[in-house]
């Protein structure tokens, strides 16, 4: 009889670590389709109806892309600022400050459209940044935990948007709905397509230039240092403080220009009470889920964005908005656990001595 | 007259500011004893949302005809979920932001699916108002002060003073203290590190469970999808501000909760600024409790940034952080 034990290893290697994430989600997510057959629901069937959903028609797979773009913005925004081990919880309050800056500006100034667009795009991502502002600079200088602050910023956002929406860039024409004004001015449709604009490239871009960032530059390897060891990096003369401000308030902005390219998809165009529904909270799942690598960021952005589609497909056949919450909170469960087990392996007891012996 | 009417404000704001703080008093002392040992519970809006529609279900479904018994059933619910969150943070060691999260998104989706068949539905079993007799009855400050529900004296008063004599007063606290300080000392002395965190992490999740419960029992009294509407994530706020410590952290609610009685009461009196419309103030209102948390928690580290002496206001050194023995 060969006996095993688990040995603690003295570093996770990334692909393990990545690997092991990638289990827990998986193990997640029959944990979770056993609790949907143990409740009564045939699990199957669900999962057949999703599958169906998506890949079984063009508006199936354009319906996921759409979903995508916000969910894949809002991301990469929390997969930077986690890069630095900063949680930004706030993305989601972001996003609709940026939509709520850009609607702003697209309701009240006119001109060329595309003129319009770049503006509402510098004022949204302005309008993120700012957002991140006071989190940042208390996180920065004052040592306060940013998780709290960036997340009760999300109520206030959300409170600013049904103010806004309600009462004063309320769309008096049409009073029975309650949201802003439409912005006439739209992004351009990706050709080939049905619904999707040249927003869906504004994600990949920004991930490939993050990439590059944190693979050839010193302000990556800068950031990635402060991840490891902020004691360590200040030490070696990175100006710690001034790195967390201005990545901090860069991903508020990549958020915010999430909200503005949200905004300027044709059809939705108006600011109203269930403009983000919850993207930012999809978002943290995905950076969670990818470890904060970018190109992992995309990937499971797909993922995610898949079974948020589907959630809302399936929404008609009565499986509930919450079971769906419920699921990424297993999910995100199975991923914590898969980083843990990532930091172990084991060993056969026979092999282990043989090392020890050599060693 | 002035004075009067001053008067009259500020006690019309206390008698619904109490009431509504409570919930976020009780998961406060709960995220107070967690994080004196250094567990970071983050799930604390889930945990109220647990407690709230178990004490609807107890109330519901099995006929308890005791708002105490159907709180005590609350808080086992939110212990349970406490127990399983302490499982995966304190003994696998997984981190307590991510799983902290899980709780928050599992309990709020658990707790609205549970809920489903509820909305509306008035409870039926409730807290009574203490009524100290008739001598009381016309006088505002009195009214203001002394006609709450029994939970609210538990949250305010009772609780408190327990943690803070435990924390501050006793051998025990003093080790609790130190495993959330300093853990490898601790457990160097002969404190059961894991133990005791494992063992207030299951407390403190059911205070949360039992503001969770007070909500539906007594504040609304009904259940409603997402009953904590951020209440939780106040209470992590509050705590911050408090320096972990039990009585600021009430007073820290009542800020919170004299925000939204501001609210209530500027709606109810139909205040009006002649700039703004009533209903513009109104919505201005509903995000100032959000934005005066966040002031609040800038409060200690901006006053000791600029030199104020304030006693102790850093989080306990090891928050967050698992413990395990092989990494000393």
């Amino acid at each position: 009889m060969t006996a095993y034990r688990v040995e603690r290893r003295l570093e996770a290697n990334p692909r393990h670590a990545a690997l092991a994430r990638i289990y827990g989600a998986i193990i997640a997510m029959v944990v979770a389709g056993l609790l949907l057959l143990l409740t009564g629901r045939n699990a199957f069937q669900i999962f057949w109806e999703a599958l169906d959903a998506i890949f079984g028609s063009q508006r199936g797979i354009e319906g996921v892309l759409l979903r995508a773009i916000p969910i894949l913005m809002t991301a990469l925004a929390v997969a930077l600022s986690l890069r630095m081990k900063v949680w930004n919880i706030g993305s989601d309050g972001q996003f609709l400050m940026g939509a709520f800056a850009a609607v702003g500006i697209g309701i009240h100034m006119s001109g060329p459209g595309w003129l319009i667009l770049i503006v509402m795009a510098v004022a949204a991502t302005a309008a993120g940044a700012l957002w991140m502002l006071v989190p940042a600079l208390a996180r920065a200088y004052w040592d306060v935990n940013e998780i709290i602050t960036t997340l009760l910023l999300n109520f206030v956002a959300v409170q600013l948007v049904v103010w806004a929406s309600l009462s004063f860039w309320r769309d008096t024409e049409n009073a029975v709905i309650q949201s802003t004004k439409p912005v006439p001015y739209t992004l351009a449709g990706l050709p080939g397509t049905n619904s999707l604009t040249i927003a869906l490239l504004v994600p990949l871009i920004i991930a490939a230039v993050l990439w590059w960032i944190f693979r050839s530059t010193t302000t990556g390897y800068e950031i990635d240092t402060i991840g490891g060891n902020p004691r360590a990096a200040s030490f070696a003369g990175i100006r710690v403080r001034f790195r967390i401000l201005s990545v901090m308030l860069t991903t508020g902005g990549i958020a915010g220009l999430g909200g503005m390219l949200q905004l300027s998809a044709p059809g939705a165009q108006a600011l109203g009470p269930g403009f983000s529904a919850q993207f930012g909270l999809s978002g943290f799942i995905v950076a969670a889920l990818a470890g904060a690598a970018f190109g992992g960021v995309l990937v499971g952005g797909m993922f995610i964005a898949s079974m948020f589609f589907a959630g809302l497909v399936l929404q008609t056949k009565g499986l509930s908005v919450y079971i769906i919450f419920g699921i990424y909170g297993i999910i995100l469960t199975g991923v914590a656990l898969g980083e843990v087990a990532a930091r172990y392996r084991l060993v056969r007891q026979d092999i282990l001595a043989t090392e020890r012996a050599a060693a | 007259m002035m004075l009067a009417l001053i008067e009259n404000a500020f006690l019309s704001l206390a008698g619904s500011a109490i009431p509504a703080s409570t919930v976020v008093v009780l998961a406060a002392t709960g995220v107070l004893l967690n994080e004196r040992v250094g567990v970071m519970n983050l799930g604390q809006e889930g945990l109220i949302g647990i407690g709230a529609v178990y004490s609807v279900i107890a109330v519901s479904s099995w006929s308890v005809g005791s708002p105490w018994i159907a709180m005590l059933v609350g808080m086992i619910a939110a212990a349970v979920a406490g127990l399983v969150f302490a499982l995966f943070v304190v003994v696998f060691k997984a981190s307590q932001v991510l799983v902290g999260l899980a709780l928050a998104l599992g309990g709020i989706g658990l707790s609205n699916q549970l809920g489903t068949n509820r909305n509306g539905t008035p409870i039926q079993v409730q807290f009574q108002e203490v009524n100290p007799g008739g001598k009381f009855d016309d006088n505002d400050f009195f009214e203001a002060f002394l006609f709450h529900e029994p939970p609210v004296y538990l949250a305010y008063i009772v609780i408190p003073a327990f943690l803070w004599f435990l924390l501050f007063r006793t051998r025990h606290g003093m080790n609790m203290r130190a495993v959330g300080e300093n853990p490898a000392a601790a457990d160097a002395v002969g404190v059961r590190v894991t133990w005791s965190r494992l063992g207030y992490t299951v407390l403190g999740a059911a205070l949360a469970g039992a503001g969770g419960a007070y909500m539906v029992l007594s504040f609304t009294p009904t259940w409603s999808p997402d009953i904590a509407r951020g209440r939780g994530w106040v209470a992590l706020a509050v705590v911050i501000f408090a320096g972990w410590r039990p009585f600021r952290a009430v007073a820290g609610a009542l800020l919170y909760g004299g925000m939204i009685s501001l609210g209530v009461t500027a709606q109810a009196r139909g205040w009006d600024l002649p700039s703004l419309e009533a209903r513009d103030l109104a919505f201005f209102l509903s995000m100032l409790p959000f934005l005066v948390t966040l002031i609040a928690i800038l409060i200690p580290a901006g006053a000791a940034k600029i030199g104020r002496r304030v006693r102790s206001t850093a989080a306990p050194a090891a928050l967050a952080t698992p413990y395990s023995r092989e990494d000393r």
